[in-house]
């Protein structure tokens, strides 16, 4: 690269895998096009181009955390303009790979919540699935209405030393973050303008309209022109502006669930100024606990009393159905490579990450014994809550959770700390670019005519030096990612 | 499918309308009146308390502030204060949450240009402003409600969320103009001074905007009654209350047309209003004035209410 290149002096660390440099001064082959033009547009003032870029989200409101005090702080959730890159072939297979997983994952649940066949001939452990907190038996014996559960899925994958992907967990109920992806898209477009027009990077705002589409086809039998909403906590939730974007980008109302009621024929209405309208297909962004107090919490003044019998039924769509964090929990994660050789009959084409289940003696021993090695989750919990990251802790720390393992091993799993790999990544103090670490969330949309994975995904970004947590609520932050096309 | 407005996010949008209207009409009333400030001879206050009467403030105002009125105080009051519900940074606050909860009904253009204006005002360019011309602060804020205006038009759908948008808009601006005119009109009463009188007259057709469209309707005729007049029944001005509670009832009539269940109730109160508006003799309107001012207010505040039982809570054929 030229003396004016904006990457001098960027060092990859020496025991991860980074994703733009084979070595110092090196991009890998498949880049090192798109390197050098980032580079050259790079090098003259970048700090202005990540402030202009701070400033676009900031004025176009896409913010979280709203209406955290009384004066209505917001924060942008932060961004690295330096994007992610995934070469074309390495996206082929991926695409291929995570396909495979969903229609297991979906087929799996179909069959939990049906015959349980796998937990008959004891594939699966039947007490594992049947004690997660998620399993919810009243969903037993429902087959949804428009024949699919995981409609809309984020499966977060990582990669470790050796460039491997891996998938670190699944997420089945409400994935959140694609409102991101686009968002992000069209800042660097606006602040990388000459690179990305020379760069050949996939379509992501493709993707609204794949949305809406799914959802249409997913409406009970018999709708011709179904209506569909976006179902929001309100605006006051966190992530409120992701509810709006996919509410106006798809063009379904977004409504709260007071909007909402069920009839006495058991259909679901939404209040109008010209009266209740029927609704058919519902993209909820509330947690299952929350969709209707006849079933799940008689105590919340939350949710649309009915909802579940109205579901049940196969009066309405309910995105993603209920009781899909039995697939998702992680102590049912170990054994999703088993259900895609039962269901599939084919061999995983993505790795996982050892994992040890605290339920199981053996496992359980090994994990109090090498607490200070080991990342130990809560199954139940997301977003980096409820998780220890044994090398980075303290002693009380460790007792503290070596306590709570004791108490309730079910609840806990613990894995190795895998070496993410690394991206580029402007440092502000340091008036340059270093190594931070990043996963990846792909989103997959599963309706009547199977799954349609969107380009890329959100690659998360842990902008603390050092750190191996990427979620926004433990200062992370994101990046645009570009799958160049072939 | 296309669905009729959710009932909630309709409220959102008329709510959005009225305070983006009410920031509009008090920075008017505030520069108008400062620059009226400027020129009387008499003492401050005479200007300053009727813009404290108009707002609704005067008791939480001379609670915090006994004494005399000043009118950097009322200015600052009416800008700043965190505890008036009616101060333009509580009011640009407000206009701003409607906008964020009806983010994906109106368009990405209005949403921004309500966005900007409030980082701009709750940050530090605001108050910088604020303190180093106060005339471009006002006129600021001005510009931008009539940007919004002008973005609700030409970006937005033309359907009912538009016509929800303006509802509240309208009403807001009835309200305000009655208020306005009637608040100068009692400052006035008993007052001999002719030039003083013509001086106040023309103020308060600036804080209307009314003053050159006065001017070519009639022509060295700014007397009292005939400002009143032109302000409450010229047809062909925006902002007067007959032209404002017609074009409400316009809208209204359009997002409830006869056979639907909501709205109804709202649709006859507003539709009397406005004929009894357009049956006012001229002459009788000068004579009863503030009766009329006073009308006007109360049916566009009820109208407020009877707007939520009616339409907006969505209980209505439900």
């Amino acid at each position: 690269m030229s003396a004016s290149d904006g990457f001098a002096g960027y060092g990859p660390l020496p025991d991860a895998y980074d994703e733009l440099f084979a070595q110092p001064g090196q991009a890998r082959a498949a880049f090192e096009r798109v390197a050098a033009l980032l580079s050259a547009e790079s090098a003259a003032d970048f700090e202005h181009r990540q402030a202009l870029a701070e400033a676009i989200l900031l004025q176009e409101g896409v913010t979280f955390s709203v209406y955290a005090d009384q004066r209505g702080t917001e924060k942008i959730l932060p961004f690295d303009v330096l994007p992610r890159m995934i070469a074309a072939a390495e996206w082929a297979a991926l695409e291929v790979a995570l396909k495979q997983r969903i229609r297991a994952l979906e087929l799996f649940l179909h069959d939990v919540y049906g015959a349980q066949h796998i937990l008959n001939d004891g594939t699966v452990p039947r007490d594992l699935v049947l004690g997660a907190k998620h399993y919810l038996p009243q969903v037993q014996g429902v087959m949804p209405t428009g024949g699919v559960r995981v409609h809309i899925a984020g499966i977060d994958l990582i990669r470790d030393a050796a460039g491997v992907w891996r998938v670190l967990e699944d997420n089945l109920r409400t994935p959140s973050g694609v409102s991101y992806v686009l968002e992000n898209r069209l800042v660097t477009k606006r602040v990388f303008a000459r690179s990305f027009a020379e760069a050949r990077v996939s379509r992501v705002d493709l993707y609204p309209t794949k949305l809406a589409e799914m959802l249409r086809s997913v409406a009970p039998e018999g709708v011709a022109d179904p209506r569909c909403v976006v179902l929001t906590p309100g605006r006051f939730n966190s992530a409120y502006f992701e509810h709006s974007f996919l509410a106006r980008t798809t063009g379904a109302p977004l409504v709260e669930a007071s909007d909402l009621f069920v009839g006495d024929d058991d259909r679901v209405f939404v209040r109008t100024i010209r009266g209740p309208m029927p609704v058919d297909v519902i993209y909820r962004r509330i947690d299952e606990a929350f969709l209707d107090p006849e079933v799940f919490r008689k105590d919340s003044m939350l949710g649309v009393p009915g909802l579940m019998r109205a579901w049940a039924a196969g009066h309405v769509t309910l995105v993603n159905a209920p009781g899909n964090g039995v697939a998702d929990d992680k102590a049912v994660y170990p054994f999703v490579p088993a259900m895609i050789r039962y269901y599939l009959g084919e061999e995983p084409l993505l790795a996982q990450v050892r994992t040890y289940r605290c339920d199981q003696a053996e496992d359980r021993a090994y994990v109090l014994d090498h607490l200070d090695e080991l990342v130990v989750k809560a199954v139940d919990e997301a977003g980096g809550y409820g998780m220890l990251m044994g090398p980075q802790s303290t002693a009380s720390e460790r007792a503290s959770f070596a306590e709570q393992i004791r108490q309730n091993p079910r609840r806990y799993i613990a894995q190795p700390r895998v070496e993410l790999s690394t991206c580029p990544t402007w440092d502000r103090e340091a008036g340059g670019f270093a190594p931070r670490r990043v996963d990846l969330r792909p989103y997959i949309l599963s309706g009547r005519d199977g799954p349609w994975v969107l380009p890329g995904g959100l690659t998360r970004v842990a902008l603390v030096p050092g750190s191996y947590v990427v979620n926004s609520s433990q200062g992370g932050g994101s990046k645009d990612t570009w799958v160049l096309k072939a | 499918m296309t669905t009729p407005m959710i009932a909630r996010i309709a409220d959102h949008l008329f709510w959005l309308g009225r305070y983006v209207e009410r920031a509009d009409a008090t920075a008017r009333l505030l520069n108008v009146t400062r620059t009226l400030g400027l020129d009387a001879d008499g003492p401050e206050a005479d200007v300053w308390r009727p813009i404290i009467i108009a707002t609704g403030e005067e008791d939480p105002y001379t609670a915090r502030h006994p004494g005399d009125v000043d009118g950097e105080e009322v200015e600052r009051y009416l800008t700043w204060d965190e505890a008036s519900p009616v101060s333009l940074v509580r009011t640009v606050r407000a206009a701003r949450e409607n906008a964020w909860a009806v983010r994906s009904t109106t368009s990405l253009e209005v949403w921004q240009a309500i966005n900007e204006l409030h980082l701009w005002l709750d940050g530090p360019d605001g108050r910088r402003m604020f303190d180093r011309s106060r005339h471009e602060f006002y006129r600021r804020i001005q510009r931008f409600a009539q940007l919004l205006f002008g973005l609700t038009q030409s970006t937005m759908l033309h359907d009912q969320a538009l016509d929800l948008v303006w509802l509240g808009v309208l009403l807001e601006r009835a309200g305000q103009v009655a208020r306005a005119i009637d608040v100068h009109h009692h400052a006035l009463m008993g007052q001999a001074d002719q030039a003083v009188d013509a001086m106040i007259w023309l103020a308060v057709l600036r804080v209307c905007s009314g003053y050159e469209p006065f001017a070519r309707r009639r022509p060295g005729q700014a007397t009292g009654p005939n400002v009143a007049e032109f302000l409450l029944l010229e047809k062909d001005f925006p902002r007067s209350i007959r032209f404002a509670v017609s074009e409400a009832h316009a809208a209204l009539a359009r997002l409830c047309p006869p056979g639907t269940p909501a709205g109804q109730r709202s649709v006859a109160r507003l539709l009397t209003l406005r004929g009894w508006i357009d049956a006012l003799d001229p002459a009788a309107a000068q004579r009863d004035l503030h009766a009329i001012l006073t009308h006007v207010v109360d049916e566009t505040a009820a109208l407020g209410s009877l707007l939520w039982d009616d339409l907006f809570s969505g209980r209505t054929g439900a």
